[in-house]
C-alpha cells in the first residue's frame, strides 16, 4: 500500500519567504578596468562602453556598461575578505538565511533578468537578496522536492533600480 | 541573408561560427534600428554561434572574479566532479542573453527582460548558438513590444536554456522609449 509522501514545504520553510538578507554596498564603483575586462571576456563589442564620443551621440548620451555587468560587479570583494589561502573569499555576503530541510541536493534551475537602467562609470550599486517563493512539487518519483524563488535587486546611489535577477533552485 | 537556425544545424560545426551575426563595432556605429513594425511572428533574430574553449574561460572566471575549479582545472572537473569537462558558468548565460538582445534593438530598443531554465551544461570548446524566434508583438503606450522564444543550442542541436524574453522596439514614427525604462503597467 501507498503511502503519500510527507510534504517538504514546512511551516518554518514557508515563514522564510519574504525574508531579506542584509543590504550588501557593493566594493568599489563602477569603474574602466572592471568594464574592459567583462566585455571582453564576454565578448560584447558595442563600442557604447568605450567609445565616449561614439557614445554621446546614443540615446544614453554616455557610456555605458552590458545590461548585467552590476550583477557581477557587486560580489567583487575587498582585500580583507579574501583569503589568501584559499584564493577564495572567505566571507559571504547578504546571503539569505538557510533552508531547514534534509534534501541535499541542490541544482540551480534557471534564471530571470529585468532591467531599467544602466548604472554609469563611477556610480556605486547596493544589492539586497530576498525568498520571493518557495514551493513545492512533487518528481516523477513521487518524492516532494522544494522549488525556491530567490530575487536580487540592484540600485545605484541615488536609490533607483538598475536590474532584478530571480534565481530559481530546487532542493530534492 | 541569414541562414535559418535548422540549416544550420546541419552544418559540419567548424563552419558554423562562419554564419555568426554578431556585429562589429564598426557595425554597431552605422546599425540600423530594427522598428516594431519590421518584425513578423515566426521571424527568426540575428544569431550569435561561437567556439567558445578555455582560454574564453580564464578570462571569464578571472572578470568575475569565480574561483571555482570545476570552470578552468580539467582533471579536478572530470576525475571530482565527474563531469565531461571544465564548464562554462550557469550565471555565463546571464549575460550573454541580455547583451545580445540588447545589440538586436540597439540603438533605440531596449531589452527588458528574459528568463530561462538551465537544462544542460555548456562545456569548453562547444558550438553555441544564441538563437531567437519571434512569438508574438503588441503596441502599448506608444512602443512596440515584442515577445520571444530564446535558447542557446550546441552543434548537435541541444537545447541547453529554453527560454522566453520581450524587447521594446520604437514605432516608426513614434516616441523614443523612455530611458530608464518603465515597465508598463
Amino acid at each position: 500500500m501507498s503511502r503519500q509522501a510527507e510534504s517538504v514545504l514546512t511551516p518554518e520553510i514557508k515563514a522564510l519567504i519574504g525574508e531579506k538578507g542584509e543590504m550588501v554596498e557593493g566594493w568599489g564603483v563602477v569603474d574602466e578596468e572592471y568594464l574592459r575586462r567583462f566585455v571582453q571576456a564576454l565578448p560584447d563589442w558595442d563600442p557604447t562602453y568605450w567609445d565616449a564620443e561614439f557614445a554621446r551621440k546614443t540615446r544614453f548620451k554616455a557610456r555605458t556598461v552590458p545590461p548585467v555587468m552590476v550583477t557581477y560587479m557587486a560580489g567583487r570583494r575587498p582585500l580583507e575578505e579574501w583569503s589568501p589561502v584559499e584564493g577564495r573569499p572567505e566571507v559571504e555576503r547578504g546571503s539569505l538565511p538557510r533552508i531547514p530541510t534534509k534534501l541535499d541536493r541542490h541544482l540551480h534551475g534557471g534564471d530571470a533578468v529585468e532591467v531599467f537602467q544602466y548604472p554609469k562609470l563611477g556610480d556605486s550599486v547596493c544589492y539586497q537578496r530576498r525568498y520571493a517563493d518557495i514551493q513545492e512539487r512533487v518528481g516523477g518519483d513521487g518524492k516532494p522536492f522544494l522549488v525556491i524563488i530567490a530575487e536580487t535587486t540592484y540600485w545605484n546611489q541615488k536609490n533607483e533600480v538598475l536590474c532584478k535577477v530571480r534565481s530559481t533552485y530546487i532542493n530534492r | 541573408m541569414a541562414l535559418p537556425l535548422a540549416e544550420l544545424l546541419k552544418l559540419d560545426p567548424d563552419k558554423m561560427p562562419a554564419h555568426s551575426e554578431r556585429p562589429t563595432p564598426d557595425e554597431f556605429r552605422h546599425k540600423k534600428q530594427v522598428y516594431y513594425e519590421d518584425v513578423q511572428i515566426g521571424q527568426e533574430i540575428p544569431k550569435y554561434i561561437q567556439r567558445f574553449n578555455t582560454v574564453h574561460l580564464f578570462n571569464w572566471c578571472a572578470a568575475i572574479e569565480n574561483p571555482h575549479r570545476i570552470h578552468y582545472d580539467h582533471p579536478y572537473a572530470i576525475n571530482y566532479d565527474k563531469l565531461p569537462g571544465v564548464l562554462f558558468h550557469g550565471t555565463w548565460r546571464m549575460a550573454i542573453i541580455p547583451s545580445w538582445l540588447k545589440d538586436w534593438t540597439f540603438p533605440g530598443g531596449w531589452f527588458w527582460k528574459a528568463d530561462w531554465q538551465v537544462r544542460a551544461m555548456v562545456v569548453a570548446n562547444e558550438i553555441t548558438i544564441v538563437w531567437g524566434k519571434v512569438t508574438n508583438k503588441y503596441a502599448k503606450d506608444g512602443l512596440g513590444f515584442v515577445d520571444l522564444e530564446i535558447g542557446i543550442k550546441n552543434q548537435d542541436g541541444i537545447e541547453g536554456c529554453p527560454g522566453n524574453a520581450t524587447v521594446v522596439l520604437p514605432l516608426k514614427g513614434g516616441k523614443p522609449i523612455p530611458y530608464p525604462f518603465v515597465p508598463p503597467n
